[in-house]
């Protein structure tokens, strides 16, 4: 998912927009670029800067200037929760742990073998079960008796899924084992880290509130999750933005921007 | 008359083109002798007049071969390797000697000997130790080896040409720690990209010429004005890097890679040979006590059963810091191919003994693969974010 934030001066959001990502990343940001400019009223060259983060960062050519998803993930969570040393991040693609001190990024974690513990991983299986994702931490919610899933490997964790379901199990039950599976994968990685509270935890996968609970249980800690917990990585590269802007201007110096354009590139044109 | 290439020139054409100087030698009536990783001993080639010439994979190139006798959950660097010689790249050499470096190492070499079949084939079984009767027992396996060569060249290695042969690869390592000298400036003179090369090129030539063309390339670097610019020092350690390709990723994110502990470069090439009286004294002790490479078991106090974890590292481990102080380094890349695991291994005490002197550092693991980089961009790249 691509996803625009931008704000004012004073640190507040005039708009925030996500559109799905597709192979065509330029036209997409363009796309999603233009409809945050509506919501918030401005016009492009009202923008004083502009950072482009995440997968994709390299593919806004309207980017003043790119900086990893760690560095903006972190700042955004830490503007949301002051308090935070271990944040967890669980978007489609991959997932990431940070450690952060006095606010400030100090060490990451990241997945690096396969999708086994991402979103998509949920996304494959809620498939498989016909549901839809959304509907998957409620589901999970009425377990009493959740399964064991074994198999890291997405394709044969959907192949014991599919045994479950031959079996009788019920669909909760599989659900509940899914979120654990998916759980325990990343907190075993993010241990790496020494985890300490207060843990956040961010990305699409957090808006599922049986993940919410099954992360919970895995760390044996509190969770806290931010009310739109997909927008920090873009709240942070806002911030970033604005405090690059603003110190630029406070010594006088012009803003570093590169020449941008505005206008929709594909890769297949 | 056309005029040779010269210094940094010469280096990437040997670099693009790596067998294409020892196959003139071989025309010439020469014999090549591949040898893969550190543990084989150069000087008994050379003294031989036999042309050293260190065997690589190619990570730009799909595994096609290889898997049909290798399993695919090993090092991808030596089914790399062993995928080259079976697609007949390597047909070329006279012979291979290889070493007991690894267990993959170890299996490979037989999986080589028995499909490829080369004129003159040795393995020497180098211990896993440093220990005195170790030292002695990798004397004897030298002596050994000796034997083969002889007996493959029809001619007797004599303590005199074997002096000389010392001699020679000593002022290529010393003239290798010249070229990292020109690393220390901020900013360096020569890039960790330019480096590497150069070493690949060594590793490609009889060592005289490599000296010859090491001289060109020190009072080319010397005399550079317009060199590079400063950014975060970065040091690079791990397991063997033998293409500039993950090096020109991390240099071109905003780092000068600086200064390296991997085996095509400083783990190679600093320890010198000493002149004993048998030479074969000086070279099995520098052989296998001398070259840092975690293939090797080493202790602080052999025989103590009660460690003391960070005197043990830092027994292990100091000659980083070493690096670090004068190379003047801001961070490092502690980095391995997938299912390397005496690298695997090592780095959690690596990363301790780093943490322990105030030293940032990062693990990547790749795939020994130029299109698998990618996803290292971002981690590297937050990497230099975090610390600078």
């Amino acid at each position: 998912m691509t996803k625009v934030v931008i704000m004012d001066v004073d640190g507040g959001i005039c708009a925030r927009v996500v559109g799905p990502t597709g192979a065509e990343h330029r036209r997409l940001a363009n796309r999603v670029m233009e409809e945050a400019l509506e919501q918030a009223n401005l016009s492009f060259d009202e923008i004083s800067y502009v950072i482009a983060t995440g997968y994709g960062r390299l593919n806004v050519p309207f980017a003043d200037r790119q900086i990893t998803e760690l560095t903006c993930h972190a700042r955004g969570v830490v503007s949301l929760f002051p308090a935070v040393r271990i944040a967890i991040d669980i978007g489609g693609q991959d997932a990431k742990g940070l450690k952060i001190k006095e606010g400030k990024l100090i060490d990451f974690v990241m997945n690096d073998k396969c999708a086994a513990g991402t979103g998509r991983f949920l996304e494959v299986i809620a498939a498989a079960l016909g549901v839809k994702l959304e509907e998957l931490g409620e589901i999970s919610l009425k377990s009493t008796n959740k399964v064991k899933i074994s198999n890291t490997c997405t394709i044969f964790a959907q192949q014991e899924v599919i045994s479950y379901i031959s079996k009788g199990i019920p669909l909760e039950d599989i659900v509940a084992g899914l979120h654990d599976a998916i759980t325990s994968r990343v907190v075993k990685m993010v241990r790496r880290l020494k985890i300490e509270p207060d843990v956040v935890f961010t990305g699409g996968v957090a808006k599922n509130i049986g993940v919410v609970y099954a992360m919970k249980e895995n760390l044996g800690c509190e969770v806290l999750v931010p009310e739109e917990p997909l927008f920090t990585g873009a709240i942070g590269a806002a911030i970033l933005g604005k405090e690059l802007t603003l110190g630029a201007m406070s010594k006088g110096e012009p803003i570093p921007r590169k020449e941008r354009r505005l206008e929709e590139i594909t890769f297949f044109s | 008359m056309v005029m040779e290439s010269q210094g940094l020139a010469r280096v990437r054409e040997i670099y693009h083109d790596r067998s294409h100087r020892v196959k003139q030698l071989k025309a010439a009536g020469e014999k090549v002798i591949g040898y893969f990783c550190v543990y084989p001993v150069l000087e008994m080639l050379t003294a031989l007049n036999l042309v050293p010439y260190r065997v690589f994979g190619d990570m730009r190139e799909p595994i096609t071969k290889a898997d049909s006798c290798l399993p695919t959950v090993v090092c991808p660097f030596i089914r790399s390797a062993l995928d080259l010689g079976l697609k007949g790249k390597y047909d070329f050499l006279d012979g291979v000697v290889m070493a007991h470096v690894c267990e993959v190492g170890e299996k490979t070499a037989h999986i080589w000997n028995l499909y490829l079949n080369p004129p003159y084939f040795h393995f020497i079984d180098t211990p896993h130790t440093v220990h005195k009767a170790a030292q002695k027992q990798h004397k004897e396996l030298l002596k050994d080896f000796e034997k083969t060569l002889e007996l493959f060249t029809g001619k007797e290695l004599s303590p005199g040409r074997l002096r000389e042969a010392i001699e020679a690869h000593n002022q290529q390592r010393a003239l290798v720690r010249e070229l990292y000298n020109l690393r220390k400036p901020d900013p360096p003179l020569i890039s960790g990209t330019e480096t590497l090369q150069v070493m690949v090129a060594l590793m490609s030539l009889p060592v005289e010429e490599g000296n010859k063309l090491l001289r060109q390339v020190i009072n080319e670097v010397k005399g550079r004005k317009d060199g590079l610019q400063k950014k975060t020092r970065l040091l690079i350690w791990g397991s063997i890097i033998d293409d500039v390709a993950l090096i020109e990723m991390i240099e071109g994110l905003g780092a000068n890679l600086v200064m390296d502990d991997t085996c095509v470069g400083s783990r190679f090439y600093f320890p010198d040979v000493e002149l004993t009286d048998d030479p074969l004294d000086g070279l099995a002790y520098r052989y296998l006590v001398e070259l840092k490479c975690p293939r090797t078991f080493r202790e602080a106090v052999f025989g103590e059963t009660k460690k003391d974890y960070m005197a043990d590292l830092d027994s292990r481990f100091s000659y980083l810091k070493e690096y670090a102080r004068e190379w003047n380094v801001n961070g490092v890349i502690l980095q391995s191919v997938r299912y390397c695991d005496i690298h695997g291994y090592e780095v959690p005490q690596v990363k301790d003994y780093l943490d322990s002197i105030g030293l940032p550092s990062i693990y990547l693991e790749h795939d020994y693969s130029e299109a698998a980089l990618a996803p290292l961009r971002t981690r590297v790249q937050a990497f230099l974010e975090v610390i600078s």
